[in-house]
């Protein structure tokens, strides 16, 4: 069992500025398995997912305590920042390819990463289409500005950018929000064709989507894990009555 | 995926950073030795004579009758028939330092018969034929109170002071002047039109399209273009008014644009809410709309005073590089240098760079001053809304 | 009911008369500048345009009047200034909105607009002043004055052009992208340089041809450095030039008759090569516009 917890959480409080956004978080995050944060707006889901492959660096006066370890190692003190997110990948909310051709957006990170061969790189960007299941659509157009897509496709474009580094987590921040119900579908059945592979870890609002895709469900509330547990016993049997008023919709 | 180039790449990063704070440097660097250039070299020559006197000094015959006076006071600097304080400068001449209220130069003669007031800092370098050059003031004051005992007139020779700035400040204010009241009012009522009245179409495409050539037209085909319209074409010479009737043109862009952008940010609500009220268009753009947009059209003022103070292509050869406070508009009296073009008249054909770089400094501490100015308006208005 | 009306209709004309004079204006310089400069290739005794465009000698004295050594001149000390100037500004425009600190860019930027108000001359001060004094002393030749001082100079005159404009560009670029790129483990060199810097690609082309357009227009700085020879294309970075502008106001004051009408003619030229970089500009533009 032991073997199988790909982060460990412990005692994690972050600060933007005076303002205290988690507060003590502490979870075990299960290998090959889909993870889903859900909660209301500002209960603190989307900042924690941001902890783990650290893009809160990015913000200027955020302050962590607290340990994060992943395969046993801290990711806040042992491991380079940049070896961290080709090995813990995000897709954002918005889908956000950059203004650049299909293939260039899918290569971009192999590229950056140092691999310059050019049968290399056909190779790395086919596959992560396959992947992303989305190379059908997409295999005749390669050429073509990513940002003249379906927004779905788009997003999806983004899931392949993502599988080129070749991570082992890919966190998902709300990755259906702006997408239509037949795009949003598309997604979940790949997210749950990628959890064989990968780690997956997804933030939503939409309590439907945690409960058909994911294996573990925290939900979240001022900064605070209200509960954690298996998705059918959160949302068929929760311990707590506010995960409950949540789940039945009483409030949020 | 392993990041097997780890090495390579923070080489590479490091390459990146270190070229981004060279050239950083170096925009900054120029800048500096620019700015270090002109103030070393102009800085000594600026003071209060500098920014006050006249370019050319300046030699007048007078007349003047003495007073017969009794004064007692006949310390060595007064001249008592004269009601005037004098010392002797640099030169050996005698320069003017205070005038007595009743001081009978101030009411004298020039050589036709017109008024000629003596001012402080005048030199008087004859008196009759004698030369004042090292004249004891013992000796001019003797001379001045025989002459006085007579009741005599006496001619003197009066010389003003040159090397002074004040005929191009007040040119150039001249011109910014005139300027801002052709182009200011066109450009506004442009922006004005192009915002709220025209409507998608050919006429907006065209005129949209000739503001952006205009943008993009050097100066020296507007000096080009005025001086054959304005100077030669409507005989109006190398005059002010053809200097800004060319930049009127040159600065539309400037203003459409920039008080455009003001009308732009306006929130639609405020349109709306008036003319809900029963205001019509024109009462909700006067009322409304151009208040509103004041400060943006301050700042297209402020950019546009910039722009005539370093203007010089486009000036010299429609109001010409005399260094005179122009008294016409148009003709003979009215051609005027301008700071920038005397600046460029000295450099290029006097070769005399310490007063350049003088008037250089004059010049950017002006541009720097505007800077702030724009700056100030722009941050104070965006802050409140 | 009525009058007000009409008078909201006449004062709607009067703004429109106000915003045709942007028209009129730009119709009048070309007709005037044109009619003149175009005037001496046609009628009796008319001067060869082709050996006026491909001429290399000026001397109106002999009617001599050729300005493809001026056109070389301009295009070769404009070219030298994007190529030294380009690089410089966008590597401090990227310093400006990526990388440095907010203290360092309160300073910077200052200086920039600064840089950006000072007049024409007061380069022209200071290229006469120093650069001439420097390129004499390393320089095979006799004088300072030459292409490799105009291209110093006009450096120096495009660089706050190409960083505000850039520096603007890269500001617009969403956040988005460089999460994106940083979120796939790109460091913040290769976020900026391989996303950030790609996607404003528009804007800092449109603030490099907006480069172009100034350096090829200056005048007055470029004409105290130039040396401004009376013919001959420039074979080296030490020889003298006479750029078209420089042409034009060097003789204008004494210019008439053939003389002046040549002058103009040299105005035309000059006025092509502007249209075409600010035809270009618009397009850039208007494509950057229809993509958002």
């Amino acid at each position: 069992m032991e073997n199988n917890v790909k982060f460990q959480v412990r005692d994690l409080d972050l600060y933007y500025g005076d303002f205290q956004a988690l507060k003590k978080i502490n979870m075990d995050i299960m290998k090959n398995q889909i993870t889903a944060f859900i909660g209301p707006s500002g209960c603190g889901k989307s900042t924690f997912l941001k902890t783990i492959n650290r893009m809160n660096d990015l913000i200027e006066g955020v302050r962590i305590d607290g340990t994060i370890h992943m395969d046993g190692v801290n990711i806040y003190k042992d491991i380079d920042v940049i070896n961290l997110r080709s090995r813990v990948g995000m897709v954002f909310q918005q889908p956000n390819p950059f203004p650049m051709s299909i293939y260039d957006n899918v290569a971009y990170g192999p590229r950056i990463h140092g691999i310059k061969k050019k049968s290399q790189l056909d190779e790395i960007v086919e596959k992560s289409l396959r992947q992303a299941a989305i190379w059908e659509e997409v295999k005749d157009k390669l050429k073509k500005n990513a940002q003249a897509v379906s927004g779905g496709q788009q997003q999806r474009i983004c899931i392949a950018r993502t599988l080129a580094v070749g991570p082992e987590v890919i966190l998902m921040d709300e990755p259906t929000s702006a997408l239509d119900p037949i795009s949003t579908l598309k997604i979940e059945d790949l997210a749950e064709e990628l959890k064989d592979k990968y780690t997956i870890i997804i933030v939503t609002h939409n309590m439907q989507q945690a409960s058909r895709i994911s294996d573990k469900t925290a939900f979240f509330l001022h900064g605070e894990v209200v509960e954690y547990g298996e998705t059918s016993q959160i949302f068929n049997n929760p311990k707590e009555q506010k995960t409950e008023d949540y789940i039945t919709g009483r409030f949020g | 995926m392993k990041i097997e180039n780890n090495q390579s790449r923070i080489i590479k990063d490091t390459i990146g950073k270190i070229l981004l704070y060279l050239a950083s440097a170096l925009s900054v660097m120029t800048l500096v030795v620019i700015i270090g250039f002109v103030f070393v070299k102009g800085l000594p020559g600026i003071n209060i004579d500098f920014l006050t006197r006249q370019w050319q000094a300046k030699t007048t015959f007078i007349n003047v009758e003495l007073k017969n006076t009794e004064d007692t006071n006949l310390s060595d600097s007064y001249i008592a028939s004269l009601g005037a304080h004098v010392e002797q400068n640099e030169d050996g001449y005698i320069a003017v330092t205070k005038l007595e209220k009743d001081s009978v130069l101030k009411d004298s003669k020039n050589l036709k018969g017109a008024a000629y007031e003596v001012k402080v800092d005048d030199v008087i370098t004859k008196v009759l034929a004698t030369d004042t050059k090292n004249i004891t003031l013992e000796e001019l004051n003797k001379q001045f109170n025989d002459a006085a005992m007579n009741g005599e007139t006496l001619k003197l020779k009066v010389t003003r002071p040159g090397g002074g700035i004040k005929p191009m400040v007040v040119s150039t204010l001249y011109i910014i002047l005139l300027s801002l009241a052709i182009a200011a009012p066109i450009g506004i009522l442009s922006a004005l039109f192009l915002t709220e009245y025209a409507k998608r179409g050919k006429i907006l495409v065209v005129i949209q399209f000739a503001i952006q050539m205009l943008a993009g037209i050097p100066s020296i085909i507007y000096g080009l273009f005025g001086m054959l319209v304005f100077v030669q074409m409507l005989k109006m010479q190398y005059s002010i008014l053809a200097g800004a009737l060319t930049l009127s043109i040159l600065l539309l862009p400037t203003i459409i644009s920039t008080t455009s952008e003001a009308l732009k940010a306006i929130p639609k609500g405020y349109r709306e809410s008036s003319l809900g009220l029963g205001a019509t268009k024109l009462q909700t753009n006067f009322k409304i709309v151009l208040p509103n947009a004041l400060p943006g059209i301050l700042v297209a003022i402020i950019l546009s005073i910039g722009r005539i103070v370093g203007e010089s292509a486009a000036l010299i050869w429609t109001a010409g590089t005399i260094a005179q406070i122009p008294s016409s508009l148009t003709g003979n009296t009215a051609s005027a240098a301008t700071l920038t073009t005397k600046l460029y008249q000295l450099l290029k054909e006097e070769g005399d760079v310490a007063s350049a770089c003088s008037i250089a400094v004059v010049i950017i501490v002006l541009i720097w001053v505007l800077n702030l100015l724009s700056k100030w308006i722009t941050r104070r208005f965006t802050v409140k809304n | 009911m009525k009058t007000t009306k009409i008078r909201e209709k006449i004062i709607e004309t009067l703004f429109l008369i106000c915003a045709l004079i942007s028209v009129i204006s730009v119709v009048a310089i070309i007709a005037f500048v044109f009619s003149k400069g175009l005037k001496p290739f046609f009628g009796e005794n008319a001067y060869s345009f082709t050996d006026f465009i491909t001429g290399v000698h000026w001397n109106p004295e002999n009617n001599q009047y050729g300005v493809f050594y001026m056109i070389a001149g301009s295009v070769f000390a404009t070219a030298g200034a994007i190529l030294v100037g380009v690089p410089i500004g966008l590597l401090t425009a990227v310093f400006i909105a990526e990388v440095a600190p907010k203290s360092i860019v309160n300073i910077i930027k200052p200086a920039i607009e600064l840089l950006a108000g000072i007049p024409s001359v007061i380069y022209g001060a200071f290229g006469m002043g120093i650069i001439l004094p420097i390129i004499q002393k390393i320089s095979p030749q006799p004088q300072g004055q030459s292409l490799l001082a105009v291209i110093c100079v006009l450096t120096i005159m495009i660089l706050p052009t190409i960083i505000t404009l850039s520096e603007s560009a890269l500001r617009a670029v969403p956040n988005s992208y460089s999460e994106a790129s940083l979120g796939l483990g790109a460091s913040k060199m290769q976020t900026i340089f391989c996303s950030v810097v790609p996607a404003a690609k528009s804007g800092i082309l449109s603030a490099t041809v907006l480069g172009i357009g100034r350096a090829i227009g200056e005048t007055m700085a470029v004409m105290m450095i130039a040396g401004n020879a009376i013919g001959g294309i420039p074979t080296s970075i030490w020889d003298k030039v006479r750029p078209l502008t420089v042409n034009i106001s060097m003789e204008m004051g004494y210019a008439s008759g053939r003389h002046q009408e040549m002058l103009f003619a040299t105005g035309v030229v000059l006025f092509v090569f502007i249209m075409f970089v600010n035809i270009t500009v618009m397009r850039i533009t208007r494509k950057a516009g229809e993509k958002n």
